[in-house]
């Protein structure tokens, strides 16, 4: 059953293969046996899978990466809470400046960022460490967290709180049993997409990162400045094998649509 | 000493005041219905009693008791919203429990409490299904149940029949009404719906402005208005030379105030009349009875008793 026409799934066929044939590519070059890049790929081999365990930095920067993203992505969505909160509930003077101000990382360059906070973490001592990287990428996934999270928050009919205190409810019991319940799938979904962000930041991580906290992507884009054999091509679709397992769990577990687009339907 | 008394209770909002100045004494058992357009300050007043929304000034005290002084989720009021307002990602059962849980009531006593709610609001066989899973109308049963439960020392109804259609409006209200004669609980209502506060209320305050223009039985208000406002919000009421008339009080006769039927509608149960007179457009409602009635364009004669 299709409600499109011939030529608009044509065109999304197109989109489709557009989006889809770079991540197609790179991992049918991962299985090359050459030493260098080389398309299309005629004999078959796992040397560069194999090769990835000649550089333990990538299998750790992975788990930075993942670390990373997992801690930043849940500071985010502990600070966009309470903020979401009381931006879609209280008039309070300097509510819309406070949601700029959350709202603002969107808006400068990564590049900026990066330089900016290379100086800043250089002076308060925290140069090249982690919890600077964590720091930084707290800021830049913020929108995304908050985006969603005052979406549900703002979606949320405040009476049914106060039907929660008239039955006798403490303010901490309704934040616990109704209000954090029910702004849970839009937690979720900010957290995902500050998780995708953080995971995928180069341009300002590279600026911050020092050898030995390296994140995957910076330690990626170092390794094909100074080399031009298919290694990146291997890990890349090694990223994308595991990224493709994570989605079929989750869609498994929750449904996707849910997830990303933040359709929150309760309960089960 | 009233069971419940509001004294001299006002809200400003700014430079808007929402209540002004209400004084109202509600007796134990009572079904009293805070009656006016939108704007007129009921529901402010309801959220007053509720804590949701603190006075301006004056007093609320509920069995002698400084009600202002208590927290909202002290007050042990029932409340029931317009919106249902049920948690949605609790079961029926799971909602009507949860204000016996917060009251601390042990396990047993809370399932056996829950089922008789849900018994009496004719959902037992619906204890298991989600919010969601429920129609407007079982919904809406779930929310008063959720609030009898507790056993409420008053029952606050915000509009909680308006998202509900025409016939199961109807059948909501005779069954409010007998469930509230049941439990004998402390009833107020909020409601724009005149028809809806004279079925179902003890006494109606009829407000508009923030202000109550009368406070008195649906039977009174409605036959000695106090005020132009409450007969013209209370059903439709003509006004011949200065005199407040009932639709339903003017009949057709030999003789009388002339006039020429300019619209004729037939609605079951009555006709509906609209006749240009001297004195202007008069509405006349007449019982039908099966007979013939004057047609659109037919010259007629009014009268009608003049009363007290």
């Amino acid at each position: 059953m299709s409600r499109n026409g011939p030529l608009a799934l044509a065109y999304h066929a197109l989109f489709v293969v557009f989006m889809l044939t770079p991540i197609l590519v790179v991992c049918w070059v991962a299985f090359t046996p050459e030493g260098f890049l080389s398309f299309p790929v005629r004999h078959w081999s796992l040397r560069w899978f194999y090769a990835i365990g000649r550089y333990p930095e990538f299998v750790s920067a992975f788990w930075r990466s993942l670390g990373l993203g997992a801690l930043s992505s849940a500071l985010a969505v502990a600070v966009s809470v309470p903020a979401a909160l009381a931006i879609a509930r209280h008039q309070f003077a300097g509510r819309e400046a406070m949601t700029t101000l959350f709202m603002s990382p969107l808006m400068i360059p990564h590049v900026v960022l990066g330089i900016a906070f290379l100086r800043f973490f250089t002076e308060i001592g925290l140069g090249g460490t982690f919890a600077g990287l964590v720091l930084s990428h707290i800021v830049i996934v913020l929108p995304f967290a908050l985006r969603l999270t005052l979406a549900s928050a703002v979606g949320l009919d405040s009476r049914i709180e106060h039907a929660a205190v008239s039955l006798g409810a403490s303010e901490a019991t309704v934040l616990k049993r109704i209000t954090l319940p029910l702004v849970l799938p839009g937690l979720v979904s900010g957290w995902a997409l500050a998780f995708i962000n953080s995971f995928d930041e180069v341009t300002m991580t590279v600026f911050i990162a020092a050898p030995g906290t390296e994140t995957l992507p910076v330690r990626m884009f170092l390794y094909i400045q100074d080399n031009i054999d298919p290694l990146v091509t291997s890990v890349s679709a090694c990223v994308i094998a595991i990224t493709v397992a994570a989605l079929i769990a989750l869609d498994r577990a929750y449904g996707l649509e849910r997830l990303l687009v933040g359709k929150g339907s309760h309960g089960r | 000493m009233a069971f419940l008394a509001l004294d001299n209770l006002s809200k400003r909002f700014g430079t808007q005041t929402a209540v002004d100045g209400l004084s109202l004494g509600v007796e134990k058992g009572e079904f009293i219905s805070l009656l006016g357009p939108s704007g007129c300050g009921k529901t402010t007043t309801l959220q007053m009693i509720a804590g949701f929304v603190e006075p301006s000034s004056g007093a609320i005290r509920l069995e002698g008791e400084d009600l202002l002084a208590v927290k909202p989720a002290k007050r042990g009021l029932g409340i029931v919203f317009q919106s249902y307002a049920l948690f949605p990602h609790m079961t029926a059962t799971e909602n009507v429990a949860f204000g016996l849980e917060m009251q601390g009531i042990a396990a047993a006593e809370r399932a056996r409490r829950v089922a008789d709610a849900l018994e009496l609001v004719g959902l037992g066989a619906f204890a298991a299904r989600y919010p969601r899973q429920l129609s407007g109308g079982q919904q809406q049963r779930v929310a008063l149940a959720r609030a009898l439960v507790i056993r409420p020392r008053i029952l606050l109804l915000d509009e909680p029949l308006s998202n509900l259609d025409a016939k199961l409006r109807e059948e909501m209200q005779i069954e409010l009404r007998q469930i509230q004669r049941t439990v004998g609980t402390t009833t107020i209502l909020v409601t724009h719906d005149q028809a809806e506060a004279m079925a179902l209320s003890d006494r109606v305050v009829v407000m508009n402005k923030g202000r109550a223009e009368q406070i008195a039985t649906p039977l009174e208000a409605y036959e000695h208005p106090a005020t132009a406002f409450v007969a013209s919000f209370l059903g439709k009421t003509n006004l011949v030379n200065g005199v407040a008339v009932r639709p339903e009080r003017i009949a057709f006769a030999a003789a009388g105030l002339v006039g020429t039927v300019r619209t004729r509608i037939f609605q079951g149960n009555h006709w509906l009349y609209q006749v240009d007179t001297a004195s202007g457009l008069v509405t006349v409602i007449r019982q039908n009875t099966g007979d013939a009635m004057p047609e659109e364009g037919a010259a007629v004669h009014l009268v009608w008793e003049a009363r007290a």
